[in-house]
């Protein structure tokens, strides 16, 4: 059978196998490689249907991308095959306000979904830097989040259905509009975050959120990283939930104010910075609530003075990771080991172990993230003509992972395993990593679906 | 409950892909593929480009957008032999340089598709429509390939009575000597009080050429018009078009004081005496004036000296690009209408003229339909001057 006549024969000219643009789709932000042989480009569920059931009849590998905007190969087909390109499936079906509840396709762009949401007076919280260019479809298959997931929570838990193609072609859906369900396993809950390796999701429907009426920002310094991780762990412990709380050390202050020079950040030491919403009472009161507690820690600290203010630091913010190059045009930054998480109260061991860890192998870090939640991206960057320091570079990323592990960590908070993180799977899970993998081999007999990932 | 109404998006119909084995690997000559590395590398693929990328927001490859566009390159720079399969994602680049403005790494896009045109050229791979426009250019002067004289918009007084010494050259440019020859005149009649002259003998200022990668062509008609310029003596070039004007300010020596049209404008706007217009226009800022050379607010204050300004949607760093640039216009004319057809839906409501400054963005835009006359900034100044 001739893949490429069956294949057009479903989707006609949204087939490629044209060299340059297979290898467009041969990788993703990350350092894993992988070429496909076809990539294709569905419209509807009954084309990916047809065409998982044609790589599963033909033992083809399938793997499911969005933007291509993962930190971990999730998209990268490893073993070849096809790639199901799902950025053309982008609409949104339905904004149920009465349920306070949207279905979309997978390909909507998060920032595409809220700003349709805000005419209503609602949002889809989970907010990934990079939410300007990644699909709903990704996030769902990473249990993406952001920095407001302190409050608001990961992907996770804002599905309340998806439509699912499973490895075979069958379609079925793993929830409801219903806010509760008792009835057996939560399948919904089993898709989020299996990357793409036990179905391909092709709708989602999501619960929304009401846009809070007001945010403030606190924006607090420190001598270093250690003391703004115990300011940290202070605040939580005083009863104060931000909705955002994000550290920037001060490598990472100087990348944001060469990015834009007039950002309103202090001068000297490490930062963080704090969002509280609510009602103007309420997130007043959270802000002096914080000001308090941080104050005999800080070196500074102080609330932003308007709505640009915040909206400017926000908005560089989401942009530091791959801003490096700013400071020095010979590095670029490689993202490995830039996902890992901690418990709260071991922030600050972990921010002194990274900075050890760094420094030992010489390579510079820059470190910021959502240490509201304990994910910390630590950002490393090289010259990337020089392969000593590549060396270096990945010896410096298993020592952070294995450091996170160590700690009761994770190797990945919101970035996802993919290939990158796979091998640490055993060594984070033990025993409950060999229930993952008869999960997998009861749905994807095969092994057609995103092979290669996971560690499985 | 509401049911959303997305917009059906029109299927842009790709040009014909090459099989594996109909890609004829060895037609590039044997030429080494030469890019500073730096300037790729520094992209760690994050794919913030994808999300602005025009091209990329009708045609739905990956190769349609700036991330692919530097994969590829990087592929090209890592030993994969050049051949004609690249051209559709490289060659599609209109060099708006939204890409570059968002940017978190740094990277100049646009500059990157540049070189590595210049490269694919040096190892002979072209489109046939890229190779046209080079013969146009070389052989008649012009980007049209037309035949006629240049200055044929002029009387006969009017051209024996040009000046052979100046301090200001108007370079009119191919798109007004021959497609809007009215531009030029009225562009002309303003300019001329300040005693202008124009060149005995203007070539093409060479943009199509280093926009799709004919350097050398392009030194050779750039070294004409040069030679020219230092005959008249002028210390500036005055210049309407802004594929013109980032070419005569970016490429041709430094030495050269070269100003666009609006900018002549508004700083001259006491001498112009203009009239009041009861007029509300919108403006759409050319991508080669604005986001390439940040010229944001001279016709900003050319247009609010005459009439009412009304913004568009996306306005001066964010504008969107009307398809016409980097030689996609004539290499993908579908691609290029459907970006110009995206732009008039930033045109706010009731607007009586959308204005630009650039010939080649009044004529994607116009040829994109709508309801509203797109028009010359020099159009707007001439009927203030009526």
């Amino acid at each position: 059978m001739d893949i490429t006549t069956e294949l057009r024969k479903i989707v006609g000219l949204r087939l490629s196998v044209s060299p340059s643009e297979l290898y467009c789709y041969s990788s993703d932000a990350s350092q894993v490689k992988g070429t496909p042989d076809y990539v294709v480009r569905p419209k509807s569920t009954d084309e990916v249907s047809r065409i998982v059931k044609l790589a599963y009849e033909n033992e083809i590998p399938v793997t499911a991308r969005g933007a291509g905007t993962g930190l971990a190969g999730g998209a990268v087909p490893v073993r070849g095959g096809i790639v199901l390109d799902m950025s053309g499936m982008n609409r949104i079906l339905e904004i149920d306000i009465d349920n306070i509840q949207v279905v979309v396709e997978p390909g909507i762009i998060q920032d595409a979904l809220n700003d349709a949401l805000i005419p209503y007076g609602f949002f889809f919280p989970p907010n990934p830097g990079s939410s300007a260019m990644c699909t709903i479809g990704g996030m769902i298959a990473y249990n993406a989040s952001g920095m407001r997931c302190v409050k608001y929570g990961t992907t996770r838990n804002y599905v309340r259905d998806l439509e699912v193609v499973l490895a075979d072609g069958t379609v079925i859906h793993t929830g409801s509009k219903m806010l509760k369900s008792a009835a057996g396993y939560d399948l919904t809950q089993l898709i989020i975050g299996s990357e793409g390796t036990l179905g391909i999701v092709t709708k989602a429907g999501l619960k929304i959120a009401p846009l809070p009426k007001t945010r403030k920002l606190v924006i607090a310094s420190f001598e270093n990283a250690e003391i703004a991780g115990q300011a940290v762990v202070k605040t939580f412990s005083n009863g104060v939930i931000p909705s955002a709380c994000e550290i920037l050390d001060r490598v990472s202050l100087q990348v944001l104010k060469r990015y834009d020079p007039k950002l309103v950040l202090p001068s000297e030491g490490d930062v963080l910075l704090f969002e509280v919403d609510g009602t103007e009472n309420s997130a007043r009161e959270a802000a002096e609530q914080i000001i308090e507690v941080c104050s005999p820690l800080a070196l500074s600290i102080k609330l932003a003075e308007s709505e640009k203010e915040m909206a400017d630091i926000w908005a560089a913010r989401k942009l530091v990771g791959a801003a490096v190059s700013r400071l020095d045009p010979t590095k670029t930054r490689i993202y490995v080991g830039e996902d890992v998480g901690v418990p709260i109260k071991k922030i600050p061991e972990l921010l002194k172990r990274a900075q050890e860890i760094s420094e030992k192998f010489n390579l510079h870090a820059m470190k910021y993230g959502h240490i509201g939640d304990g994910n910390l991206h630590l950002a490393l960057f090289i010259d990337v003509l020089n392969k000593d320091e590549w060396d270096r570079l990945n010896q410096v990323a298993d020592l952070i992972h294995r450091t996170a592990i160590e700690l009761g960590g994770t190797v990945s908070s919101e970035h996802g395993i993919g290939a990158a993180r796979a091998e640490y799977m055993k060594a984070q899970w033990g025993p409950a990593f060999e229930v993952m993998r008869a999960i997998k081999k009861a749905l994807d007999p095969k092994g057609i679906l995103n092979p290669g990932k996971l560690g499985l | 409950m509401k049911t959303v109404k997305n917009k059906e998006k029109r299927e842009i119909k790709r040009a014909k892909e090459l099989d594996k084995s109909e890609i004829s690997e060895m037609k590039g000559k044997n030429q080494p593929f030469e890019l500073d590395r730096r300037s790729v590398y520094k992209c760690v693929q994050c794919g913030t480009c994808r999300s602005v990328c025009p091209v990329f927001n009708v045609v739905g490859w990956e190769s349609a957008n700036t991330r692919g566009r530097m994969l590829i390159i990087k592929s090209l720079l890592e030993g994969r032999h050049p051949s004609e399969d690249v051209l559709p994602s490289l060659a599609s680049c209109t060099t708006c340089r939204i890409c570059a403005a968002k940017c978190p790494a740094g990277v100049n896009p646009p500059e990157v598709v540049e070189a590595a045109r210049a490269q694919l050229v040096k190892c002979g791979i072209t489109t046939e429509v890229q190779e046209k426009l080079r013969a146009s250019v070389i052989t008649s002067g012009n980007s049209f390939g037309e035949a006629k004289d240049r200055t044929h918009w002029l009387s006969e007084t009017e051209r024996s009575q040009l000046p052979e010494k100046s301090d200001y050259v108007y370079f009119v440019g191919c798109f007004d000597s021959y497609r809007y020859p009215e531009f030029a005149e009225k562009t002309f009649k303003v300019l001329q009080r300040f005693g202008v002259t124009l060149l005995p003998d203007e070539q093409c200022c060479a943009s199509p050429l280093l926009r799709t990668g004919f350097r050398e062509d392009a030194e050779k008609v750039m070294k004409r018009n040069l030679e020219q310029i230092r005959k008249v003596g002028a210390h500036t070039i005055i210049t309407s078009c802004a594929g013109c004007y980032t070419t005569l300010k970016n490429n041709y020596p430094e030495e050269l004081h070269v100003i666009s049209l609006p900018e002549f404008l508004a700083e001259h706007l006491d001498e112009l005496k203009l009239k009041k217009l009861d007029l509300t226009v919108t403006y759409h800022d050319p991508c080669h004036l604005g986001r390439h050379n940040k010229i944001y607010e001279a016709p900003r204050k050319v247009i609010q000296a005459i009439c009412t300004l009304k913004e568009m949607k996306n306005i001066k760093e964010n504008s969107r690009c009307c398809g016409g640039g980097g030689g996609v216009r004539i290499g993908y004319p579908d691609i290029s209408l459907e970006l110009a057809r995206n732009r008039l839906e930033d045109v706010p409501e009731c607007v009586d003229y959308i204005v630009t400054s650039c010939p080649l963005c009044v004529r994607n835009l116009r040829d994109a339909g709508g309801d509203i006359e797109v028009i010359d900034i020099v159009e707007l100044v001439a009927m203030a001057m009526e």
